[in-house]
């Protein structure tokens, strides 16, 4: 082995290698990019002046010439809220047991049923929700449809929970182990374990879960589409029929393309862009914070 | 003594801001076994790496001072960023603690650094393997099982590949990370004695921990221990 | 904490296990109940000998074997894709990214898990209504544009998966490779992927999974209720979940529902197959794909 066996040698591979990864991921980027930048364009040489304002807060009122997607942003907040204040206790309830308080044997076992939940497709609980519950809510309510907030949200609430739980079981399976063997070797009891060392130490993975969840719930489409009756309206019990951003734009996408109607499915597309995007950011903010301190 | 295959001179090297070694100055002569010996976290494992530049991998590893490795015939500076560390691990085997066969047959896994070095005659292959797997004495043990996976082996047997491994590319200077630690006596005594066969054409550093093994084969000992600064 | 207290935690964990568990077998055996009658080959293939329309000598007209074909020609064309862009940006966030880099693609690849589908699928809509205003008058959803944008849709899945993978290849590992004297790029190659595959697999199966059951995207970029066998990517298709949409809202008669309920436990067979896969696949196979000699 002489001097030049060390010699560096241009790796053309490692070159060529690195550029092609490195479009690879910027191309995936873009795609982000141009997700919004396709709405924009296709959306924006619709409207006149002062519309765009006008559709983002005034009412719907097709006959007065009004097509403001307020009432949708309300029906899109209302069953996300809704759904997430269901799931969140239930989640949390599931993920401890699983994690914390239930026997170790039955933990793996339940953890995968709760994988396997995560696959279950959106369609089935729509169609299972329309069939099943909503003529249980509409028979115990007994007025209106049943198409309601209320059914939509409990369907909701089901769907985002395994996805919540996992979060959970994440953030809770990081809990240091010889923490919990400390509360064990101290005498302390399961729930004691739960309540004073797991839960304040998992406190924004908790959040951040529950946050992500939301962003979930507030881009369900099926679901809202075909339980939550699709009236559009400012809702005033849960009771109420509503239309959410998502359904909207299922709904009116198949409409006149010159119509007002459908351009305010632009508007409807770039507000859930929007929202997502304060979501996740709002979930890495709380998981940097965290980590600074 | 035989003449000096590394020189290290002034060397410090830090964790970020932690400094773990300070000031070394050593001579490691060719064609012998020297021994590093010392206190866990005294920074043994972390001298072995200056060696081949493993620690590169290490986020926040930084090293001072001058560490002269003689190929050939003249020295050569190992952190001259214009040598190619590539090629520099070819040159250098390392042997870990624990064995670390990689997830493919037995043959593969010593065919494995010729393959990256993009040695791929087949005839040539064929027989540095061989070669290799003999001059560890594995060859009875492994001769009809070639294609079989390599962690199908005992740990003794693993550990002795991944010193075949380590010399297929017939490496002048071999590192060694407590590679008898995890082995029951018996393969231990098996490492040791290939070892020492290996001086005639190898450098070799070695970490240790069982005082009786650097007694038995160590030519010369660095001592890591805060405040001795041995030689023997 | 008082020993009523601990009771009452404990207590709600087991409730919240019950009433998600319980949910959750409620909908499926509620859709068991509704749909075994419907499960039998006319349910796929209609009136038509099931060897007749296999081998594509007949047209099935009342079955679901349109459906599945395209559902099936939608996951092929999304996967393939999705899975090479998706691959290489994954390497590159875990093997080659700056810090900056890192965090700046790292939520650029979270806002795309985190956009809704339909929007999405608004997306794919657009992009095609751009085109056919501005290219050529002849494009219009198909099943090309359905499969590219479901194809971003999954993008950041696998994204994410190769990078965790890739990521958590214990330390020891990541330096065999090296201290034989690998490149980065040999090294990558020859033994992170291969240590990593079988997460790898897992994250692509649940990026099939997800394909297969998204009704939202497709709703907006080419599904349509008949079209027979899937022939051109330039034309619309007929899909799995699309088909049990239909039926929810625009069902005729008592059979067709239970052929809708049918199709639900195809669906759900299709996707509850492709998660177990998923499941063994992470447990099982280590690394021997790509070590031949
Ligand atoms: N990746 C790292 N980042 C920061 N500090 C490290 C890292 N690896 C090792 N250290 C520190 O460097 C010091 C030396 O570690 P090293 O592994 O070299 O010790 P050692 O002598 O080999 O110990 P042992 O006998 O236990 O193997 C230790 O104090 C350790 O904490
Ligand atoms: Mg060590």
């Amino acid at each position: 082995m002489n001097r030049s066996f060390f010699q560096q040698k241009r790796d053309r591979n490692e070159t060529a290698a690195r550029a092609l990864l490195f479009m690879s991921a910027l191309v995936c980027c873009l795609l982000v990019v141009l997700i919004l930048g396709f709405m924009v364009v296709t959306g924006l040489p619709l409207f006149g002046q002062n519309q765009a304002m006008d559709l983002l807060t005034g009412a719907w009122s097709p006959h007065n010439g009004g097509y403001g997607i307020a009432p949708m942003i309300f029906g899109t907040l209302w069953i996300s809220f809704l759904s997430v204040v269901i799931s969140f206790p239930m989640s949390l309830g599931c993920a401890a047991y699983i994690c914390v308080l239930g026997p170790h044997g039955k933990a793996t076992v339940m953890k995968r049923c709760v994988q396997m939940m995560t696959g279950i497709p959106t369609i089935i609980y729509g169609f299972v929700g329309v069939f099943l519950l909503v003529p249980l809510i509409r028979n115990t309510a007994g007025t209106g449809s049943g198409m309601c907030i209320l059914s939509a949200s409990l369907v909701l609430a089901v769907l985002i929970a395994p996805t919540m739980i996992l979060f959970f079981i994440q953030s809770f399976d990081r809990v240091p182990r010889s923490w919990l063997d400390a509360v064990d070797a101290l005498g302390g009891s399961r729930v004691q374990k739960l309540v004073y060392v797991v839960l304040p130490a998992c406190v924004k993975g908790i959040v951040t879960g529950t946050v992500l969840s939301f962003g979930r719930a507030l881009g369900d489409t099926l679901v809202a589409l075909m339980i939550a009756g699709n009236a559009i309206q400012k809702p005033d019990s849960l009771l109420d029929s509503a239309r959410t951003l998502t359904a909207h734009i299922a709904l009116v996408s198949a409409a006149d393309f010159e119509s007002m109607e459908f351009k305010s499915i632009f508007l409807c597309g770039a507000v859930l862009y929007l929202i997502t995007a304060l979501v996740i950011l709002g979930a890495r903010l709380i998981e940097r914070r965290g980590t600074h301190e | 003594m035989t003449p000096p295959k590394i020189k290290i001179e002034s060397l410090d090297f830090y964790y970020n801001t932690h400094q773990i070694l300070s000031n070394i100055n050593e001579t490691i002569p060719e064609n012998a076994i020297t021994s590093i010996i010392g206190p866990s976290g005294a920074g043994k494992s972390t001298f072995l790496s200056l060696f081949n530049r493993l620690w590169e991998t290490t986020p926040g590893a930084r090293v001072e001072g001058r560490i002269q490795a003689r190929f050939s015939d003249s020295f050569m500076d190992i952190n001259d960023p214009k040598l190619s560390v590539i090629q520099l691990r070819r040159a250098v085997g390392m042997v870990f603690q624990m064995p670390n066969p990689l997830p493919m047959s037995i043959f593969n896994n010593v065919a494995f650094p010729l393959k990256l070095a993009g040695i791929t005659e087949k005839e040539t292959v064929q027989n540095r393997v061989t070669t290799a797997i003999k001059a560890c004495g594995l060859w009875p043990e492994v001769k009809d099982r070639l294609d079989k996976k390599a962690t199908t082996l005992s740990g003794g047997q693993q550990q002795r590949l991944c010193m075949a491994r380590a010399l297929v590319m017939e490496p002048e200077i071999l590192l060694l990370d407590e590679p008898t630690s995890s082995l029951d006596p018996r393969s231990g005594a098996m490492i040791e004695e290939l070892m020492v066969q290996l001086k005639p054409r190898c450098t070799l550093i070695m970490v240790s921990h069982q005082p009786d093994q650097v007694e038995r084969i160590a030519d010369q000992v660095i001592d890591f221990t805060p405040g001795s600064e041995s030689c023997r | 904490m008082n020993r009523w207290g601990e009771k009452a935690i404990y207590s709600l964990s087991v409730l919240s296990c019950v009433l998600l568990f319980g949910s959750v077998a409620i909908l499926l055996g509620y859709l068991l109940v509704k749909g075994l009658p419907a499960l039998n080959p006319g349910l796929i293939f209609g009136s038509t000998p099931m060897v007749d329309a296999l081998f594509l000598k007949r047209q099935v007209f009342d079955g679901i074997f349109p459906a599945m074909a395209g559902t099936l020609a939608l996951i092929a064309l999304a996967i393939t894709i999705a899975v090479p862009l998706g691959l290489l940006a994954g390497i590159y966030m875990a093997e080659y990214s700056g810090r900056f880099t890192r965090s700046v693609f790292g939520f650029f690849f979270d806002l795309l898990s985190g956009i809704p589908s339909i929007v999405v699928g608004l997306f794919g809509f657009s992009a095609i209504l751009f085109f056919h205003h501005h290219i050529s008058e002849s494009l219009a959803p198909c099943l090309l544009v359905s499969a590219l944008s479901l194809a971003f849709l999954v993008l950041p899945y696998i994204v994410k998966t190769t990078q965790i993978a890739l990521e958590t290849v214990p330390q020891q590992t990541r330096i065999t490779g090296l201290a034989l004297g690998a490149t980065r790029l040999q090294n990558i190659v020859f033994c992170l992927i291969p240590e990593s595959l079988s997460t790898i697999l897992g994250g692509i199966i649940l990026a099939v999974g997800r394909c297969a059951e998204d009704t939202a995207v497709i709703m907006l970029t080419g599904a349509v209720v008949s079209a027979g066998l899937p022939d051109s990517l330039f034309k619309g298709y007929e899909a799995l979940p699309f088909y049990i949409y239909y039926i929810s809202s625009q069902y005729a008669d008592q059979t067709e529902l239970t052929q809708g309920f049918g199709a639900c436990i195809v669906l759900l067979l299709i996707c509850a197959t492709l998660f177990t896969l998923a499941a063994i696949i992470q447990k099982k196979v280590r690394h021997t794909l790509l070590y031949r000699h």
